[in-house]
């Protein structure tokens, strides 16, 4: 947890000085998220709207802990003694509602502070959420089928033990799952919830001192958490954990890259975006996989 | 005396009783009603096996009536919940008029249901069934015939429910000679292809119109939210699982292994109808995302979740069928405790409409809990035992191969999200209003049902095995052999499972420690402000400015998926029945009503029968 919380950070620290960088700017040091949290966590949090306003932040740092626990981070045994045997009793499906948790209760967090922008960011934030999740549950059901398993563990040993990654053996699916990708992290030209300019950071607007630093800390284990997860999916988990942030690093590029240089989608954009191209390979990845196995 | 018809004449008896006592004092007429309900239940969870049945001939046809592991659930179901709902409805109903109307067709329509799923033949169904039909419907109009054409809309469903079911009924006793349901499962691998589909799809019409499948399902929306919620509890709850059982019975029994056959007949009815169940659920749950109304938007979502009972039940596996009758016990607590959160909200705050409600958390904080619990089951997320159901129900869809439905079945619970959100946010949360600022809590007699249905689903989820059981011997009773089930651990049939136990250690563990740090050891150091007080990017709103963001509230979902919704089954609906007036308009030249036309008529046809004579006699 500690692992994914520092690897987090840093992830994050590097995209504000890539993208920095890319605007030609000096951007500031890498460690600086971590700076910001340490600084939210000591601040005083003055004011609050409500029990729902303590219950959001809770219920957004349990979903991304939670779904840390039942993934397995790296090939073979659990790499943790306390948690050894968590990622056997969970699948991806479960998963994948788990992961909808935090959203939806930092969403109802939001919508007690009042705020408007919060209510819109929340509403744009779902609507994309149908948008990509579609393309995203295409290319996990196809990879079920191919492999006939649902667990992730097993997705992880059928890749290990036939030495190739699903990355190869479905690419439909892997197209399909990438472009989804680019929408669950949020970054442009996906970033319709937030929007900086627009909504003024949307959902978290009326968070600030502890509630922001928990959220952020959350944030940060939840892109870790989906990495990983697509790490382990499609590229055959890692062995070890230079292999593992190598690869999780170089996936986390693709959004960040393609975000930097990209404006911003209009919510319904956004969403038919999500259901022409990437759907679509969704669905011949299904297919194939129908025909492969 | 027979238990069957003891609960029978206590439930009927009761309505009656509370519509007389009515006249005496309208608090007296509640209290009658939950007092016979609870009575039936007592009698019902105690006294009642599958010894106990009755037989008898009616005009030479044997008729019976007995309980057996399957309807067993729904019993249970019917009673513990409608003991609940009548408990609530006390206060709810409290003030308005014609009680005793309300309480007597209220008790007959749940002695109908009890009486549906006693029946073991399908004459004293049919009985039942439109009793269930004609007290519904009174309820339906209760307040008043007039609008929208809503009862009518319902009744003419119903009746083409109806007749299916008599006509299948005529043609079986022609075929069989008696119409016991047993006989009906023994015989029907001997029927003809084109009597099996016959009598397959009338059936399945009777129940879908109930279950308000696609396209049967126009009635629902209204009926549902124009009924009084107490009601509507029950009718999205039960009514509508009278569907579901009776579904499952042709589906699982009648149709038996066939189903599972690729190319028999009856895999293509099961196979229509598990693709009609995705579309109503996709279709239903859009309209519930654009919906104002929270009772508008809890009425399709209703429909939106029976299309997945209704697929569950289609497919036909071990673990889809477990899944959809646990669905289908989930949902009817569930949307139970909506409706009755809705009704409460409508009592206190005067309105439904989520455009003008908001922030009536801290007026109504237990009404709240309930409403969120029951959405956060709704919506599938673990712990609850809504995630059980849905991941019992995706596994055996991925597991059976039917990959295009597992699709539909996700887009349909992602975009559920959309309206979970909008249903708490509508009623619960955002700006508070001045208009809603002496809203209080609903009385004790409301929040205790609705509290005690959200712990139920709590239970569930952590304990699914407690369902699982009955479900398991039911499905044996259906004919689907040996079930596996388990406390707490569930698998699908590659070997994959999920531990319930575990998950909910973890989920509480990590909630625990962060609630504690928010919302107990930080909440001390911050002090509550209003809704009005909040960053607005330097601009300070004035006491009357409207900072609430509610209307159109899911604008951009719509544009996006404007294409789907650009016709609904109305439309269609209307231009059928326009279609028929214009066509009976045009017959109506001919049949003027004039005496001396009809004589013309006479001789035009007796001139055309002397002058074809020879050749149609020949």
């Amino acid at each position: 947890m500690l692992l994914a919380f520092v690897v987090g950070v840093f992830y994050g620290g590097f995209v504000r000085k890539i993208t920095a960088r890319v605007q030609n700017r000096v951007g500031p040091p890498v460690y600086q998220n971590f700076l910001d949290i340490l600084k939210l966590y000591s601040k005083k949090t003055a004011i609050n709207h409500g029990w729902m306003q303590h219950l959001g932040p809770a219920f957004a740092i349990t979903a991304s802990v939670t779904s840390l626990m039942f993934i397995p981070i790296l090939n073979g045994t659990g790499w943790c003694v306390w948690f050894e045997n968590l990622n056997f009793k969970g699948d991806l499906i479960f998963l994948l509602y788990m992961m909808v948790f935090g959203s939806l209760g930092m969403a109802l967090g939001a919508g007690q502070t009042g705020n408007p922008n919060s209510a819109i960011g929340v509403s744009r934030g779902l609507s994309q959420m149908v948008g990509y999740e579609i393309p995203w549950v295409l290319a996990i059901v196809a990879l079920m089928l191919q492999t006939k398993t649902t667990s992730l563990t097993g997705l992880v040993d059928f890749q290990v033990s036939n030495g190739t990654w699903m990355m190869f053996e479905s690419p439909f699916a892997f197209i399909a799952a990438v472009l989804a990708m680019l929408g669950m992290f949020h970054y442009a030209p996906f970033d319709v919830p937030f929007a900086p300019s627009e909504l003024s950071s949307g959902p978290a607007s009326e968070f600030g001192g502890k509630y922001l630093a928990l959220m952020m800390s959350s944030g940060s284990i939840f892109s870790f958490v989906k990495l990983v997860l697509i790490v382990d999916v499609f590229l055959g988990g890692a062995a070890n954990l230079i292999m593992l942030v190598v690869k999780t690093f170089t996936l986390y590029m693709i959004p960040v890259l393609y975000g930097i240089v990209s404006p911003r989608y209009r919510t319904e954009q956004s969403i038919r975006y999500f259901w022409g191209w990437p759907t679509f390979f969704g669905i011949v990845g299904v297919i194939y996989a129908v025909f492969v196995r | 005396m027979n238990n069957i018809v003891l609960i029978l004449l206590i439930l009927s008896g009761g309505g009656v009783l509370s519509f007389l006592l009515n006249r005496v004092n309208s608090q007296l007429s509640g209290l009658t009603a939950f007092v016979a309900t609870v009575a039936a239940a007592v009698l019902f969870f105690t006294g009642i096996g599958t010894a106990d049945n009755l037989n008898f001939t009616l005009g030479g046809m044997q008729l019976s009536m007995e309980i057996n592991n399957y309807s067993w659930i729904f019993g249970a179901l019917i009673l513990s919940f409608s003991s609940l709902v009548m408990l609530y409805s006390i206060s709810y109903m409290k003030g308005k008029d014609r009680l005793g109307y309300f309480y007597l067709n209220f008790m007959f329509s749940i002695a109908a249901m009890m009486g549906i799923i006693f029946s073991r033949d399908f004459i004293s169904l049919f009985i039942f069934w439109e009793i269930m039909t004609w007290s519904s419907f009174l309820i339906v109009v209760y307040q008043g015939l007039s609008e929208g054409r809503v009862g009518i809309k319902y009744m003419i469903f119903s009746a083409i429910g109806g007749y299916s079911m008599l006509l299948a009924i005529v043609f079986m006793k022609a075929q069989m000679g008696t119409v016991l349901i047993a006989d009906l499962i023994s015989h029907f691998p001997t029927f003809a292809l084109q009597q099996q589909t016959m009598v397959g799809v009338l059936l399945l019409i009777t129940f879908g119109v109930k279950a308000a499948v696609m396209p049967l399902h126009v009635w629902a929306p209204r009926a549902y939210s124009d009924s009084p919620m107490s009601y509507t509890s029950v009718f999205s709850g039960l009514l509508s699982k009278m569907g579901i059982f009776g579904m499952g019975i042709v589906l699982i029994s009648v149709f038996a292994t066939s189903s599972e056959t690729f190319g028999t007949n009856t895999f293509y009815i099961s196979n229509v109808l598990a693709w009609l169940g995705g579309i109503t659920g996709v279709i239903a749950t859009f309209y519930a995302v654009i919906q104002t109304d929270a009772k508008k938007l809890l009425a399709y979502s209703s429909i939106g979740q029976l299309g997945y009972i209704v697929m569950g039940l289609a497919v036909g596996t071990k673990l889809s069928v477990m899944a959809a009758l646990f669905l289908a016990v989930v949902h009817t607590i569930f949307k139970g405790t909506l409706f009755l959160v809705v009704g409460a909200v409508e009592r206190q705050a005067g309105t439904t409409d989520m455009t003008k409600l908001g922030a009536l958390i801290r007026k109504m904080p237990w009404t709240f809990v309930a409403a969120l619990i029951s959405i956060i089951a709704l919506a599938g997320i673990p712990p609850l035992a809504g995630f059980v159901g849905k991941w019992m129900f995706y596994e055996s869809l991925i597991v059976s191969d039917h990959y295009f439905l597992v699709i539909m079945a996700f887009l349909s619970s992602t975009a559920a999200f959309l309206y979970c959100y909008r249903f708490l946010f509508g009623l619960f949360l955002g700006q508070e209003e001045k208009e809603f600022e002496n809203v209080k809590e609903a009385p004790a007699t409301m929040v205790i049902p609705m509290m005690f249905m959200a712990l139920l689903l709590f239970v569930f989820g952590v304990f699914p095995g407690l369902l699982f059981e009955p479900i398991a011997k039911g499905m044996e009773t259906l004919g689907m052999g040996n079930v596996d089930w388990s406390m707490t651990v569930l698998g699908n049939g590659w070997g994959d499972h999920i531990d319930t136990l575990s998950i909910i250690t973890v989920i509480g563990t990590v909630f625990m420690l962060a609630f504690i740090y928010l919302g107990l050891w930080n909440r001390k150091q911050t002090r509550y402000v209003t809704t009005k007080d909040i960053h607005t990017s330097g601009e300070i709103p004035t006491e009357n400015e409207n900072l609430t963001y509610a209307v159109d509230f899911y604008k951009p979902f719509e544009r996006a998926i404007a294409p789907v919704m650009k016709r609904t089954m109305d439309f269609y609906y209307n231009h059928l029945g326009e279609g028929l007036e214009s066509f009976f308009n045009f017959l109506r030249r001919f049949y003027t009503g004039n005496g001396q036309t009809y004589a013309l008529y006479v001789i035009v046809f007796l001139v055309i029968l002397i002058l074809f004579s020879k050749q149609i006699f020949l």
